[in-house]
């Protein structure tokens, strides 16, 4: 019986068929080498430079500082809580995040819409509010504090400042990256080969096991990796937590080495950055792995329905989803929240410290803040637009023509997501504002600088969303489109769209949220005017103006909260009348 | 240049029709301060365009040392923390040397002897202390003592310049030196990122004691967070947030008479407006802080506070990471 299903599985792998004109052969050619130019100049270049800054020294090229940073203890050490840290919260993301969509995938506990929609609020809480309030929580006298010593025993609340805490925050802080990516991949998988599965004997464990594991991977991987290559690049929580705690992670040591005086210190900051940039790699290498054997399902819609019921449990399972989800989601927003609508930072919360003016502050007299928004939205949606088209073109070859270039076209995508914020933000004006010594062509100090900034950095994400729809559609369906006599533009608005648009849009959302909140990256490259929403909150933050900061922060999440709630009755809209299929 | 008094008046409404143009501003002044320094200087200059970039001062210093690597330094005008960091890149030659006829009027101890900056404002590092806690200390060595084990908190050294500067400034002086941070060590006093995480943890009741610069502890008690500020009696370090203009400026003029609007008493008096104790002789500190000449200030050599201060980073992590 299981040989039957794998046969069923394997059919995706064939030999494409096509008879191309000489013509097009070679319009594909000359688009190809037109893709790896722009890739060269996008991805590469920036890289390339850090490379060449590390390899510097004041003699000239040599390995000097890299001598210098292999011999030190502390470096070793760095590189072990690295590894450490980005492990486990890749980990915890992992299971939360299977096991999250497992549940909206396929349970029938009620209020999907409302859970899928926490957890993307979730992911869009900077991460330093999400920090705070945490330490907040667990402040040794602080309201848990209290609670827990009037209880019998020796009971203390948690101390966050530790390996577990930042691995812990950073964990729920980069699980919707998962959840996003493995939801659409569980709802493909067609429910009758885990009818079949058990039919053949097997127990649901062994079916989700051997059968909806293995083909739910090209998510579970995708998600996994951009959880790791999150949590590498992730400056807050490490800097925050592992401060005061002793801990050092390569994206702290990085920016420590950056801050230094003298000609070196961009030089060994660049060389740490390239052995993060090794850390990357493995990572990739290791999701690769994983995915060798990965298997291509036969087309299939998205299939909403709940598979099991949780029956007699499902009470229990919904008040203990939700309940953890409240915790996770609603601690570090109710300290937002909180926070936004007092008078002065610290104040205990009762009557007479509430006020509105913070909110007043922001929407009435301040027009940075407005300028803020729009710059934002603006830069979001060009991002987004660019990284839907290139990145869905990066996926396409990656996924049909798996080749040594592909691959490493993949690589090179990835790379700029993992570097620190800081290390980028710094290649980018290595990069741009002299691309060729002596001609400069005015990007630096202006918008253009980020758009180009946060279409390099943010890619990825799309490439991923976007590999993670095409490892869901058998070639077969493309091959029956070529053969019937579908090419190009017909080819993919009939065809293909269709049957990527879901799993290419959670990566475009991605795109978009993560675009419009950064931070690290735009405090270094914006200019007068170009101000970002980051930008202003950061500003905020450090004039100690912390009810400004939290008040903008809540209403960016009440905004897209609204916006979410928006898109969703859209689609209930249009799923009324009938959708093309 | 001016030749004489006589026509000082003519010298300046001729020199003014001259300033025009760009003007890049580089500060971690916060935003609206930088904002309505910009203004001050508008009303009287009006053909200067002003394009500003705030970040913090480390983030400022990277950009610079980027932007030079890269092909030119963009900025015209530099205000950021600390005279050491200014002093990095004066030992770099990035600096226009340039003696502002505003500067007779501060102490000499607070402006480079060559002209290549000049302090702005005085900012003290100062204790924040919970409003909840009863009795005030009035020392520093409150942090060390073993009675308020684990509830205090600083910024690290390696993050921000100021608490640099204070480490350097600190260690040198023989009532403190080492034998402090290794007893803060000791007393389990955390270490964090930057002054405004120092100040919400006391704020929030995380932590009872702080070490922190002074202004914005005055700016938060002024809006009513529960916290104090304290001038311990042993003196305190101070930073001024120096000025000064890149060598590369594109415009000099403009560069010049932006220098000599912050120091003179118009810019002064803003500052002191904004929350700022001046620096300039005669201009009084605002509400809660102490003036210059009520400070017991801490002086450190800056050019051997400069060539030290890897070393003392250095040090700095070996003692606290044990």
């Amino acid at each position: 019986m299981f040989h039957l299903l794998t046969e069923r599985v394997r059919l995706g792998k064939r030999v494409r068929f096509s008879l191309p004109s000489l013509a097009l052969e070679w319009k594909k050619k000359w688009g190809m080498a037109a893709g790896f130019l722009l890739i060269l100049i996008f991805f590469i270049l920036p890289i390339m430079k850090l490379l060449y800054l590390s390899f510097t020294s004041e003699a000239g090229l040599s390995m000097a500082n890299y001598t210098h940073v292999l011999q030190q203890a502390k470096t070793w050490k760095t590189i072990q809580n690295t590894l450490y840290i980005v492990g486990g919260s890749t980990l915890l993301s992992v299971v939360l995040g299977v096991f999250t969509a497992w549940l909206v995938a396929y349970s029938d506990i009620r209020g999907k819409k409302i859970i899928t929609m926490l957890i993307m609020l979730s992911f869009i809480i900077p991460s330093y509010v999400a920090t705070l309030s945490w330490t907040q929580l667990m402040s040794p006298n602080g309201l848990l504090a209290q609670g827990l010593s009037s209880l019998p025993g020796d009971w203390k609340p948690w101390n966050m400042y530790s390996f577990s805490g930042i691995i812990f925050v950073m964990g729920i802080h980069h699980f919707p990256l998962v959840f996003m990516l493995t939801v659409s991949v569980l709802k493909k998988i067609p429910r009758d080969l885990e009818w079949a599965c058990r039919m053949a004997g097997a127990g649901r464990a062994t079916a989700f096991r051997k059968m909806t594991l293995p083909l739910a991977l090209p998510g579970i991987a995708s998600g996994g990796l951009l959880a790791f290559l999150a949590s590498l690049d992730n400056f807050g929580i490490p800097a925050f937590l592992g401060i005061p705690a002793d801990i050092r992670v390569l994206s702290t040591a990085i920016y420590e080495e950056i801050i230094g005086f003298g000609p070196s210190a961009f030089a060994r900051g660049a060389t740490l950055s390239v052995l993060l940039g090794v850390v990357a790699l493995i990572g990739t290498g290791i999701q690769w792995l994983l995915l060798r054997n990965s298997k291509r399902l036969e087309t299939v819609q998205e299939d909403d329905q709940p598979r099991f019921s949780l029956g007699t449990f499902r009470r229990i399972t919904e008040f203990s989803v939700y309940g953890s989800l409240l915790v996770l989601i609603f601690v570090p927003l109710l300290s937002m929240f909180l926070s936004s609508f007092v008078r002065a930072y610290g104040l205990d919360w009762n009557w007479q410290n509430l006020t509105w003016k913070n909110y007043r502050f922001i929407l009435m007299d301040s027009p940075k803040v407005q300028n803020a928004l729009v710059n934002s939205l603006v830069l979001a949606l060009v991002t987004m637009g660019v990284c839907l088209i290139a990145g869905t073109a990066i996926a396409y070859f990656r996924t049909r023509k798996p080749s040594f270039w592909t691959k490493a076209m993949e690589l090179a995508v990835g790379l700029p997501y993992a570097l620190p914020g800081v290390v980028f933000a710094l290649a980018m004006i290595f990069t741009w504002m002299e691309p060729i010594p002596g001609w400069n062509p005015g990007l630096y100090g202006t918008v253009s600088i980020l758009v180009i900034a946060y279409i390099s950095r943010f890619m990825i994400l799309q490439v991923r969303g976007s590999i993670t729809a095409m490892m869901q559609v058998d070639p077969s369906m493309e091959e029956a489109a070529s053969v019937c006599g579908a090419q190009g533009v017909v080819k993919w608005y009939y065809v293909l769209l269709p049957l990527l648009l879901p799993g290419m849009l959670s990566g475009a959302f991605l795109v978009l949220l993560t675009a419009f909140t950064e931070l690290t990256v735009s405090s270094l490259l914006w200019s007068s005017g170009s101000e970002t929403v980051g930008v202003v909150i950061f500003n905020f933050e450090q004039a100690g103006a912390t009810t400004y900061s939290t008040a903008l922060s809540s209403l960016i999440v009440m905004g897209i909260f609204v916006g979410m709630i928006l898109i969703y009755g859209l689609q209930k809209q249009w799923k009324r009348k009938g959708v093309r299929s | 240049m001016l030749t004489g008094c006589g026509n000082q008046a003519q010298e300046t409404s001729a020199a003014k029709e001259g300033v025009a143009g760009k003007l890049s501003f580089y500060t971690s002044q916060p935003d609206e301060d930088a904002a309505a320094l910009v203004q001050g200087y508008n009303a009287k200059y009006p053909n200067v365009k002003v394009e500003i970039f705030r970040s913090g001062t480390e983030e400022v210093m990277s950009k610079i040392q980027a932007e030079k690597q890269a092909g030119g330094v963009q900025a015209d005008v530099l205000l950021v923390a600390d005279a050491v960091t200014f002093e990095s890149l004066k030992q770099q030659n990035m600096l226009l040397p340039y003696r502002s006829p505003e500067a007779d009027k501060i102490p000499a101890g607070l402006v480079d002897a060559d002209g290549a900056y000049s302090g702005t404002k005085v900012m003290a590092t100062a204790l924040v202390v919970n409003s909840k806690v009863g009795r005030l200390p009035d020392t520093w060595n409150v942090l060390s003592d073993p009675a308020t084990k684990g509830q205090s908190m600083m910024p690290s050294p390696l993050y921000s310049g100021a608490a640099a500067y204070n480490l350097g400034v600190f260690t040198r002086m023989d009532e403190f030196g080492w034998d402090y941070y290794k007893a803060l060590k000791a007393n389990e006093v955390a270490v964090t990122k930057g002054n405004g995480a120092v100040l919400k943890a006391v704020a929030g009741g995380e932590k009872n004691y702080g070490m922190v610069v002074d202004f914005i502890v005055a700016r938060a008690k002024a809006e009513g967070s529960p916290v104090e500020l304290v001038y311990p009696k042993e003196g305190v370090p101070v930073i001024t947030e120096p000025i000064g203009i890149l060598s590369e400026t594109k415009n000099e003029a403009a560069a010049k008479a932006f220098v000599d609007y912050v120091l003179s008493e118009e810019g002064q008096e803003l500052a002191a407006k904004l929350g700022y104790t001046p620096i300039r002789e005669g201009v009084k500190a605002p509400e809660g802080l102490k003036s210059i000449n009520e400070i017991k200030v801490l002086e450190g050599n800056i050019a051997e506070l400069y060539q030290s201060r890897d070393a003392d980073k250095q040090e700095f992590t070996k003692v606290f990471e044990q």
